[in-house]
């Protein structure tokens, strides 16, 4: 007889794309549409696996472009909805995002990067900050944006966004990358009940005992565009007031400010470990909501700092936002990292020191 | 000094480099193929290739001829666009299973329809090579992937396409078959089908369509002489070996 | 404590699947774990190798550029890590495949011939495992053996016991 696996054993160690898939389970999601993709072929494999097991609905579509109109589809009929995919498969997905966020339609997106533009690599970038935060698709809209720097994190927050995209009626995607989605590390499964699903008197779900109602994101009459177009900013600003999120690192005294998410983030933290043991003052800022941007927090530190460093795996992105929050009030340095290749806390750290000497300690 | 007439070697249009293909993989034994195919028509100057998104993304770096990238699955729109452009060049695309019956799908038949004069190279192996192994719109019933970890279940995941017959419905195509390459003698007939569809295409007919039954040892999880066996037997069962459209007319089974 | 491992050597050679294990041993008694598979291009060309952190304390940066511990599997990967051992590191190098110049930071081992001898050649990565837990004991060497057949739940029972006579070789040796 087979032992049944994980008998031995306490903790969960589990890779970045599963955990994902497991938190999207635990979170209620009702139906699965993906596509093959690396480097998040794991989460479709879980999904294919362990779905059907509960009775879910687990499709692989002929393209990505099926996939999300197929999330477009679940989510109107009112169930909670996913797709994943990776940065070639997103910019395939970005016309049903636009879809989405233009019907007001709740879903979950997770984009576990890769290297770009084209086929790129499959190797770990932050390459598509612009594209998820500015709005992938057509049209004047936002989508919230969430940024794991672990597999504890893939895992929250994937509760989270089902959380969020019903409560605001948004996708929401989780903007990880091949890095936090290939890595296994310890940790602590989801074991509350999911996130409640609030009422949905917008679903499509016949019209048995009501008028007929509709789904759409078309509105000619006049001024009705203007109007919805008012309505979602008025969401957005909700959004921005009450779910902005940043994690700050030892920024009490800092005098030199580090500015990354995700990976770069993590390895940004040892940096500052490393950096105060040299007598550098440094700290960390970490969005963790990449929309909405923590403006707040750097507009803040700014005027504390002599200077702030962006790393990301790009050529500078996140960097324009930093700029935009700072607003001239300190200068803002860029150390990119656009190849595909993660940085080591040796490249950061190097970058940083070259700051600090530059403009005098 | 011309080499004697029966001395096996490498052909002119195969380039040196050692190819990554897993042992077995009949992405490696259509190249060479392609490769004689370009030498004993004399095109390879004026052949342009487009690879897909699949194991054979690379396949630049074996076929000594031009060769462009697509988007997955776009891979005919942009043989079309080559092939607008420059009307007396020679013009394939080369695709898998994802690449030309998934995503690739609506671009494939509507290219067929317009009746594009290119040829196009189907490598079905059943499988999603590059990713992994997940299934294929190809994949059999019953067989296990990534994603049909219990096998392919036709109730919620479909039946194997059949993409030969699916595009002799059409009325442009001009030549259409269908070969395995599961013994000498589908490498023999593989290589005879690819040279009448680059040999209408000289002549200035229409679309012609070859489709592969192609091992794919590693993610059908078998050593590479039973992949050909699988081949012959298992995948061949579901997708008849013939001809479907010769000169623009349909062939009868 | 904060041990940087490379586990590397060739497909096939399972490379991936001891750091895995090794990762969820770990996890059992040491508080930050991380395991990083390479994979994709870096894989082609049959080479395989990841990386396992081991730590007391929050893991930040989840890849090593210098490394404690290294278990290499095959000539190629020595040559293209073993500059990256720390100069306090301990490298244990499967002599069976791989010549290494000598240097007392290096313990050569004939895994490969070790765990022919066992039965099965494959069982190589368990001797490698088993000599570098001699040397440096972060993990009861008694779970490792409890915890086999728990961790490869599809494993007949015959190649879990050559796994662990492999493991013990290499205790021993
Ligand atoms: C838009 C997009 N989606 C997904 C992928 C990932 N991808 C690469 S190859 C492939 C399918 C490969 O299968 P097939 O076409 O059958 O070729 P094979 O490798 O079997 O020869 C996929 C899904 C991609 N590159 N781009
Ligand atoms: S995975 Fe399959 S199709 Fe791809 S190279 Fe290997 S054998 Fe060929
Ligand atoms: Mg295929």
């Amino acid at each position: 007889m087979k032992k049944p696996d994980n008998a031995f054993f306490s903790r969960v160690l589990m890779m970045g794309n599963e955990a994902a898939a497991e938190a999207a389970i635990r979170a209620g999601c009702q139906c699965y549409f993906g596509y093959p993709i690396t480097p998040q072929n794991e989460l479709t494999a879980y999904m294919a696996k362990h779905m059907p097991e509960r009775g879910r609905v687990f499709i692989q579509a002929e393209s990505e472009l099926a996939a999300i109109n197929m999330v477009f589809g679940a989510s109107v009929a009112g169930v909670r909805a996913m797709t994943s995919s990776s940065s070639p498969g997103i910019s395939l997905k970005q016309e049903g995002i636009s879809y989405l966020a233009g019907a007001q339609l709740p879903a979950v997106i997770i984009n576990v990067q890769r290297g770009g533009p084209g086929l790129g690599s499959i190797d770990p970038s932050q390459g598509d900050y612009f594209q998820a935060t500015k709005g992938g698709g057509h049209g004047d809209y936002h989508i919230i944006v969430l940024a794991p720097a672990s597999v504890q994190e893939m895992h929250d927050m994937t509760v989270e966004a089902f959380r969020l995209a019903d409560h605001y009626r948004i996708p929401v995607m989780i903007l990880a990358d091949g890095r936090v989605g290939q890595m296994m590390e310890p940790i602590r499964l989801h074991e509350d009940p999911p996130p409640p699903v609030p009422p949905k008197p917008w679903a499509l779900t016949g019209a048995k005992g009501r008028p007929p109602q509709y789904i759409r994101s078309l509105f000619v009459e006049e001024g009705a565009l203007e109007k919805h177009n008012y309505e979602l900013q008025d969401c957005y600003r909700q959004i921005a007031a009450a779910e902005t999120k940043a994690e700050e690192t030892e920024t009490g005294d800092c005098e030199w400010l580090i500015a990354a998410w995700g990976t770069c983030a993590r390895i940004s933290k040892g940096v500052v470990r490393k950096a105060r043991a040299q007598g550098i003052k440094v700290g960390l800022v970490r969005p963790i909501t990449l929309w909405p941007f923590p403006h707040e927090h750097l507009a803040r530190l700014a005027h504390q700092v002599k200077a702030l460093l962006v790393v990301e795996m790009n050529c500078g992105q996140m960097l324009e936002d930093v700029r935009l929050a700072v607003n001239g009030a300190a200068p803002v340095h860029f150390s990119g990292y656009p190849g595909g290749r993660i940085p080591t806390e040796t490249d950061v750290l190097n970058a940083l020191t070259a700051l600090a000497h530059s403009q005098g300690r | 000094m011309k080499p004697p007439k029966n001395c096996y070697r490498r052909p002119t249009s195969l380039t040196d480099a050692t190819m990554h293909y897993c042992a077995g993989c009949g992405h490696s034994i259509v190249h060479k193929l392609l490769a004689e195919v370009l030498d004993e028509l004399e095109i390879r100057e004026r052949t342009i290739g487009v690879a897909p998104v699949g194991c054979a993304v690379f396949a630049y770096f074996y076929l000594k001829c031009d060769i462009s990238e697509a988007a997955h699955g776009r891979t005919p729109a942009v043989a079309t666009g080559i092939k607008r452009a420059l009307p007396d060049r020679i013009v394939f695309s080369y695709q898998g299973d994802g690449d030309l019956a998934a995503i690739g799908m609506t671009e494939t038949i509507h290219t067929a329809n317009r009746g594009e004069p290119i040829t196009v190279i189907f490598i079905n192996n059943t499988v999603y090579g590059m990713t992994g192994g997940q299934m294929a719109p190809t994949t059999l019933v019953g067989q296990q992937t990534a994603t049909s970890p219990a096998g392919r279940n036709p109730a919620t995941m479909g039946c194997p396409i059949r993409m030969c017959e699916l595009l002799n419905t059409l009325d442009q195509p001009y030549y259409i078959e269908r070969v395995a390459l599961d013994s000498y003698a589908g490498v023999v007939a593989t290589k005879k089908a690819l040279l009448t569809a680059f040999q209408s295409q000289v002549a200035g007919k229409g679309y012609s369509f070859v489709e592969v039954l192609s091992p794919c040892p590693t993610y059908l999880r078998l050593s590479p002489q039973k992949a050909l066996q699988f081949v012959g037997r298992e995948i061949a069962a579901q997708f008849p070996v013939r001809i479907f459209r010769k000169e623009g007319v349909p062939v009868n089974a | 404590m904060h041990e940087r491992i490379l586990i590397a050597g060739s497909g096939g050679q399972g490379i991936i699947s001891l750091g895995k294990l090794l990762a969820r041993l770990a996890a059992e008694t040491i508080p930050h774990v991380t395991f990083f598979p390479a994979y994709g291009a870096e894989v082609r060309g049959g080479t395989s190798n990841c990386q396992v952190i081991l730590s007391a304390h929050e893991i930040a940066a989840p890849i090593a550029e210098i490394f404690d511990s290294m278990l290499i599997m095959n000539q190629q990967s020595a040559a293209h890590f073993m500059a990256a051992l720390d100069k306090n590191g301990l490298a244990i190098v499967n002599q069976s495949l791989c010549k290494v110049h000598a240097d007392s930071r290096h313990v050569l081992v004939p895994a490969t011939e070790i765990a022919d001898r066992l039965g099965s050649a494959k069982a190589a990565n368990f001797v490698m495992l088993g000599a570098w837990l001699a040397r440096k004991p972060l993990i009861p060497a008694r779970a490792i053996e409890t915890a086999m057949a728990s961790h490869f739940p599809d494993a007949p029972a015959a190649l879990i016991d050559i796994n662990i006579q492999a493991f013990r070789a290499g205790l021993a040796g």
